[in-house]
């Protein structure tokens, strides 16, 4: 093996400090393409080392055995969080690999096990489920009348995230595991808060978005029987409401999965369509 | 028909969203947005904003727990408007017929591809033990390939060949098996509350029933009021010209701004941030009822 320049401190590093553009390259990485190697087995492992190996080449020096020990630690063992938060862990990782070279290695390998679950927990709900919901409802609703606006503002929001996807990595690089430490009681107050939204959000979708109205009008002794004035005088968007909680309550059937629940609703609205009961409205 | 540089555009537009989704994340991967490009592809975007509006809706509360498979509905957004701009499908007809089920038989690429990475991640690991860069990267990147051929092959060949099937069933919905048209439109129109259904089993509902409720009441009254006032308005409007009067209103009348419901929304947040902050160590139900006061 060619050892380049590099001179090796005694704990396996060239003692090559982070720079700027480090940073920048670690951040298009992994905007560009953190989780094209996502896999069924190991799932975010060799994404994980992708983004930060130009890195620990410079750390490491190239060729070195201290590399490959590093590199096999990193891409090994299965990994998988949030894509959203995942930085936060790489810049932990990094600020203590630089530091610390070789000898970290068993603090790093805890440092991604210990992480990966509680960010992913966080990020799940907060950017794959709550973002999506307030602002993809907006711009659904938006759409469906015409009008593509809202899906500026969705993408607008986006660009907002992947800005603080890229500041993050020098934030915890630079703070560390304090930053954790700071960071979950702050996060939880956030969640929490947009929960709030997200509920208030689904409430209003419900009485705007599901338009399904009661068309069956019996003949009772000689009296029709409109049941959709009926439920209109008791309250607005009732049967919209009544379907929501039918859906809800099957969700909650044991082996019951979003993909079955939505042709349940295909089937019965097709069936109920057909035979008049119930109409578009 | 739908032209071969269509059929090209959103080929590549299958191919590359499913990489926005996994990486930048602009929101290109999103079912509304696979409606604008389709909606634009296709020269219909009306068309194309309804059924990738209401697919949205549909799949709201279906995010990538845990690396789960989830239903395309981008992919089955851009074959329904497709073929409901090129046949001539009622779009709504088209979300129940060919957007939700080809969604639903998308999720096994989905898994083919997943399972092709494994080969991938197998490929990267030899290359770590030999140090050998340049491959690692062409290996880990070839993984963008699994995902892409996953999305952008079965969209290529229905869009390619599936158009007179599509055309058959088309001209059935039109006339002997209108009544299954029928029950589609309906479908249409239902199939959103199971994506807001998934959603409330994913949020904390339990402890913010109370602003499930506000959300609901206010957003139904605000609605029943403005869809009423635009039918009064378009009623004048007719009454006017039926009598030839001059001047009479256009009846240019906007529908309730879901916008302004955000903001409502954002606004009774900020307030349970706010006391959340100012007492934290108060227990969070004892808050709800402080929050509606305030409203």
């Amino acid at each position: 093996m060619t050892m380049t320049s590099s001179k090796k401190l005694p704990n396996g590093t060239t003692g090559y400090k982070l720079q700027p553009e480090d940073f920048a390259q670690i951040n298009r990485r992994n905007l560009a393409a953190f989780q094209v190697g996502w896999n069924y087995e190991r799932m975010q492992h060799t994404g994980y080392l992708w983004i930060i190996l130009p890195q620990l080449r410079k750390i490491y020096g190239d060729g070195t055995p201290e590399l490959k020990q590093m590199a096999k630690l990193h891409c090994g063992p299965f990994f998988n969080t949030s894509n959203f938060l995942n930085t936060i862990i790489t810049g932990i990782d990094l600020a203590i690999e630089e530091q610390d070279g070789v000898e970290s290695s068993e603090a790093v390998a805890s440092l991604k096990t210990g992480l990966m679950g509680p960010f992913a927990s966080i990020g799940d709900s907060i950017f794959g489920s709550l973002l999506p919901t307030i602002f993809g409802a907006l711009a659904a609703n938006m759409a469906i009348q015409g009008n593509p606006l809202g899906i500026l503002i969705w993408v607008i929001a986006n660009i907002v995230v992947d800005w603080f996807r890229c500041k993050q990595t020098h934030i915890a690089y630079e703070q560390g595991m304090k930053l954790v430490t700071t960071m979950s009681d702050k996060l939880n107050a956030i969640t929490d808060a947009a929960a709030v939204m997200g509920v208030f959000m689904v409430g209003a979708l419900v009485a705007t978005n599901v338009n399904i109205t009661f068309a069956w009008v019996p003949d009772i002794g000689g009296v029709t029987v409109n049941f959709q004035n009926i439920f209109n005088m008791i309250m607005p968007r009732l049967v919209p409401a009544c379907l929501v909680g039918f859906v809800y309550w099957l969700l909650g059937k044991k082996g019951m999965t979003s993909t079955k629940a939505i042709f349940i609703v295909l089937f019965l609205s097709i069936a109920l369509g057909a035979l008049g009961i119930i109409a578009k409205g | 028909m739908i032209q071969w540089w269509q059929i090209l555009l959103l080929t590549l537009y299958a191919a590359y969203q499913i990489l926005d989704e996994l990486g930048p994340y602009t929101s290109a991967g999103q079912a509304v947005f696979a409606g604008l490009i389709a909606g634009l592809v296709m020269g219909d975007l009306k068309t194309g904003l309804h059924i990738g509006g209401m697919m949205q809706l549909t799949v709201l509360g279906v995010g990538t727990f845990g690396g789960a498979s989830r239903i395309d509905a981008n992919s089955g957004t851009v074959l329904a408007t497709a073929f409901a701009v090129s046949q001539g499908m009622d779009p709504e007809q088209a979300i129940g017929l060919i957007a939700v089920p080809v969604a639903a038989l998308m999720v096994y690429t989905d898994i083919l591809g997943r399972f092709a990475n494994t080969f991938w991640g197998h490929r990267c690991d030899a290359d770590v033990e030999k140090m050998d860069w340049s491959a690692y990267n062409r290996h880990y990147l070839l993984g963008g390939l699994s995902w892409s051929l996953s999305r952008a092959l079965p969209v290529f060949l229905a869009l390619a060949f599936g158009g007179e099937l599509v055309a058959s069933i088309t001209s059935a919905l039109n006339g002997d098996l209108a009544w299954i048209g029928r029950g589609l439109t309906v479908a249409g129109g239902a199939l959103p509350a199971v994506g807001f259904a998934i959603l409330l089993r994913y949020l904390p509902v339990k402890k913010h029933t109370a602003f499930l409720l506000l959300g609901f009441a206010i957003t139904a009254l605000f609605g029943t009021a403005f869809a009423n006032i635009g039918t009064l308005g378009g009623d004048v409007a007719a009454l006017g010209i039926a009598a030839g009067l001059e001047g009479v209103p256009s009846g240019m009348y906007n529908s309730l701004s879901m916008l302004t419901i955000a903001v409502i929304g954002l606004a009774v947040s900020i307030l349970y941030y706010n006391n959340n902050q100012a007492r934290p160590a108060v227990a969070a139900t004892a808050q709800d009822g402080d929050d509606d006061d305030e409203l």
